[in-house]
């Protein structure tokens, strides 16, 4: 018992204060504590990237991340994406280019891409490829989360920087 | 063509914006006030007896709310046989078998009571191989009650006993013509052994189920299944409780590709609930799903060819051995299903068919996206090439000479209709570019192309019942039971409505998959949603719009044939008089006339009888998509890796209901197709599965599918007379033709057949040394 700590965490803009154990992962923070369930769990090992969530705006695995770890970092969950209800542009691509089956990857993968466009805003297919590669989807094979992906690249080239 | 308004449309999903804001919930997101977390004991032999088991341990454990074993189980057994009790009670049969579970405040707490859980084993003999069980007499039994157990009632045969072979649950034969005539007359006999793995399915969202007792003694279950009604029954017979008070929800399901049909999670979290009086929250974890989740069967297939010099098919004979795991599951009904990938396609003159399913000391195994197909036509197609290469034909033309045409029987007897085999051939044979060579080799990589067909059924004898709600504001409620698993069935069904009420999609709501609320349907498997729920829903549309016309005609005084409906307004032919549907209500929302508009649609897939022994009958699937796959792959002749760096997929699903969709359901059947091509497999040493994690056992990621502009997807028409505006069902089938297409492509860039799944680097680099050490070129 003497082991739970009180911390705050910074998600998606608003801080919490939560119990944790040392051991206790972001993901199950996120998801019990904090009923932030966009963040999905797949296989809590690290290998399928459905609970990949930014913090500081790189991709990380939250089920292997602890919480304390991301104490004084900004985490961003799927939940904090849109703005007051205005979709991400990685959101709406998603839908209109029918990205999206049975959505249990979605969440994971459109945060590994907007971290992707973010420190990348011309990515060619194979960085969009590696990019996502530790996101699995058993259901789209691939092809138009990736053409999701270049069309918000390329709607973004045609903005003068 | 009719012109439609809404079908044959890519309207996007209407459940995307939940999903891509992460709101859309699984019941796996469910937090319920007082709920407990189940976890599950499970045995570490094949199997045992179960000589002892010490509870109290665990039991005193703070935080501990409730531990049940085998004893507390129901009496009654799970699966189509009723071969397993929901914890083992004297035997476990493979390794990881529910044994124990325990209901605790945390996940932490019953994993630590696990832990003081004593189970005393008494080895047994096990038996992992299905030819070995299956022998004559076997030693190893793992059933000696088989005979003894209940069994699911069907309207078709299926199980079949031998009692010298006391591991075989099934055996489907079929029969047509003389096939030792056959091979006579043939020029040339083939005779080869193909193998596929055990697989995993692998969907994302962990098998679960959160149980809650209700204060009348009923039960609600949020389950993650796509049969949300057999799961409902089965808890009425496991539980003794009436169908009023047991209420099963599925929310969405992420992912499930067949493998949720298991009724060991839902139960286990229910008898937890039942016991502790408390909700009961059970997940899987990614191990325990590889254990005890359900994955698809091996399969060993023997087929023999006899045929003519020009590549026209005289005689078949397939042997098809399933090793289906410790506890029959919907194996059963996969060792029958998976024989109709070797019927919907070609014409065979004398063809006969032996299929059986086998008890193994194994994970037990059911449905698996293609249901047998995919593994029956990995050998069936193969086999084609080798023909083909064989004789000096085309492997394009051999399929041409021998593809059923419309009219003509197929080897059970049934009509073929609706088939688009030979113009999906065409497709991404003229799309890959057939007719030329593959692009000039570079350093040890060697290029080929290669190409399969295939198909897969949708099974006969079920039903969906469909009922639809007018709303005051013209809105139109579908309740219906086809779950959302990714497959989009939520937005072809509101096409469908949309298209029947003359209105867009976004005025339909979707009520769906919750047995208090929507009605009965056989479930989201077999590809039969779009066919079957979406056929009940067109009935259920002209129910309520009956409705509508009659309360309409008297307030507009003129006779119902001559309204119609459109955009919430009904029309009179011939006048300018409109009514809207708003105004058949008063305003506190109920009818001027009546007190709700619904209406309701059943619709009963065909059934008619066929023979147990031969297998024929005029209809024993309700319908076959066709389709094709044209691939090319790059295979590295130093190291054996194997790339597919392009492919063409064509299916006929009749009318497409909504064509991105469609597409959608090529390219992730093509990415399973890879992964089973190349490289998925469930490893099992002595019968405990060992790669059990994602690290261990690899699905495809983006890096491991051509990039987009390889990969096209194309739709192939041949409607079904039967069909909603001549739709049928398909999804399935983007997976089934994949593996032959990659491992033709393979031989014909190297020489190399392989012909057991999966085409591993060893494999390919090991029989690349053979055929070297014969003489035969490699570079």
């Amino acid at each position: 018992m003497s082991s739970k700590q009180l911390i705050e965490l910074r998600v998606n803009g608003e801080i919490h204060e939560i119990v944790v154990e040392p051991r206790t992962t972001l993901l199950h923070v996120l998801r019990e504590d904090l009923g932030l369930t966009g963040t999905k769990e797949g296989c809590n090992s690290g290998d399928c990237g459905a609970c990949t969530v930014l913090i500081d705006n790189h991709p990380a695995v939250s089920c292997l991340t602890l919480a304390i770890e991301a104490q004084g970092k900004e985490i961003l969950t799927i939940e904090g994406l849109d703005q007051q209800g205005r979709l991400h542009p990685l959101q709406q691509a998603f839908i209109d280019h029918y990205a999206v089956q049975c959505g249990f990857c979605t969440p994971g993968m459109i945060l590994s891409a907007k971290a992707l466009l973010d420190r990348n805003s011309h990515p060619t297919e194979e960085e969009v490829r590696e990019a996502i590669s530790g996101n699995l989807c058993r259901c789209t094979g691939y092809v138009k989360i990736v053409e999701a992906i270049l069309a918000v690249a390329n709607d973004q080239q045609k903005v003068p920087i | 063509m009719t012109e439609f308004s809404v079908i044959g449309r890519s309207v996007p999903r209407v459940d995307a914006l939940e999903k891509v804001t992460g709101k859309a919930k699984y019941s796996v997101d469910l937090k319920l006030p007082g709920m407990l977390y189940a976890k599950v004991l499970r045995s570490p032999y094949p199997h045992a007896r179960i000589v002892r088991i010490d509870i109290s341990g665990a039991e005193k454990l703070a935080k501990v709310r409730g531990v049940v074993t085998g004893k507390d189980a129901p009496e009654e057994g799970v699966g189509w046989i009723r071969d397993r009790r929901i914890l083992a009670r004297d035997k476990v049969r493979f390794v990881g078998e529910a044994v124990a579970a325990v209901a605790a405040d945390s996940i932490e707490a019953a994993e630590e009571a696990l832990e003081l859980i004593k189970v005393e084993y008494e080895e047994l003999p096990a038996v992992f191989d299905a030819e070995e069980a299956m022998k004559l007499h076997a030693p190893v039994v793992l059933h000696p009650d088989l005979l003894k157990y209940t069994r699911t009632p069907l309207p078709y045969p299926l199980y079949r006993f031998d009692p010298e072979r006391p591991n075989v649950y099934v055996h489907r034969p079929i029969r047509k013509g003389d096939t030792e005539k056959g091979f006579e007359e043939s020029d040339l006999i083939f005779e080869n052994r193909f193998s596929t793995p055990m697989a995993q399915h692998s969907c994302l969202e962990l098998h679960n189920a959160i149980a809650v007792p209700e204060p009348e003694g009923g039960l609600t279950v949020y389950d993650s299944t796509h049969v949300m009604h057999a799961h409902k029954a089965d808890l009425c017979r496991l539980f003794r409780l009436p169908p009023s008070k047991v209420r099963v929800i599925s929310l969405y399901i992420g992912g499930c590709f067949g493998g949720k049909a298991g009724m060991i999670v839902p139960a286990i979290a229910s008898l937890l609930a039942l016991k502790t009086r408390r909700p009961v929250k059970l997940v899987l974890s990614r191990d325990e799903v590889f254990l005890d989740g359900t994955s698809r069967e091996s399969m060993t297939i023997y087929i023999k060819d006899g045929v003519k010099k020009d590549g026209t098919l005289l005689a078949r004979e397939i042997r098809m051995i399933l090793s289906a795991g410790a506890y029959s599951g919907t194996t059963t009904l996969v060792a029958k299903n998976a024989t109709f990938g070797a019927v919907g396609t070609y014409r065979v003159p004398n063809f006969k068919l032996d299929s059986y399913a086998v008890a193994t000391n194994t994970p037990p195994t059911g449905a698996f996206r293609g249901f047998g197909s995919t593994e029956v036509l990995w050998a069936i197609e193969s086999q084609m090439d080798m023909i083909a290469e064989e004789l000096g034909i085309d492997p394009l033309e051999i399929r041409r000479r021998n593809i059923l045409k419309e009219g003509e029987e197929d080897v059970c007897g049934m009509k073929t209709h609706s088939i688009g085999a030979r113009e999906c051939l065409e497709k991404v044979a003229e799309w890959i570019e057939w007719d030329k060579e593959p692009l000039k080799e570079e350093g040890s990589w060697k290029r080929g192309k290669g190409i399969a067909v295939g198909n897969k059924y949708t099974m006969v004898a079920t039903r969906s019942v469909v009922n639809v709600k007018v709303h005051q504001d013209a809105a139109i409620e579908v309740r219906h039971s086809a779950h959302e698993v990714g497959q989009g069935g939520n937005t072809i069904l509101a096409q469908i409505a949309a298209e029947e009420f003359g209105t867009s999609v976004d005025k339909i709501r979707m009520v769906f998959t919750d047995t208090a609320i929507t009605p009965f349907d056989a479930g989201t498997i077999s590809s039969r949603s779009t066919f079957h729920t979406g056929n009940a829903l067109r009935l259920a549309c002209q129910d309520v719009k009956r409705r509508i016309f009659e309360t309409a005609s008297e307030r507009l005084k003129v006779p119902s044939e001559d309204l119609s409906l459109r955009e919430g307004v009904v029309y009179v032919k011939g006048a300018d008089k409109t009514m809207k549907v708003a105004d058949l209500f008063s305003p506190a929302g109920f009818l001027l006339k009546g007190g709700e508009l619904v209406g309701s649609g059943t619709y009963a897939g065909p059934l008619e009888s066929e023979d147990a022994d031969t297998g024929q009958g005029k209809r024993p699937v309700t319908s076959y998509a066709h389709g094709a796959n044209a691939v090319e792959v790059m295979v590295n002749v130093e190291t054996g890796e194997v790339r597919v760096v392009r492919n063409g997929t064509s299916f006929d699903m009749g009318q497409p209901i909504n064509p991105k969709l469609c597409e959608g359901q090529m390219e992730g059947g093509l990415a399973m197709g890879i992964g089973g091509a190349l490289y998925e497999e469930m490893v099992l040493s002595n019968g405990e599965v060992v790669n059990s994690s994602f690290i261990d056992y690899k699905c495809p990621s983006s890096l491991d599918v051509p990039t987009c502009g390889d990969v096209k997807s194309m739709i192939a028409a041949a409607p079904h007379q039967e069909g909603p505006y001549g739709a049928k069902g398909f999804s399935e089938g983007g997976l089934v033709a994949v593996a032959p297409a990659i491992a033709n492509a393979i031989s014909r860039a190297t020489g190399v057949r392989i012909r057991d799944l999966p085409i591993t680097r060893e494999k390919v680099l090991k029989m690349l040394r053979s055929i070297t050490g014969t003489g035969k070129e490699v570079d």
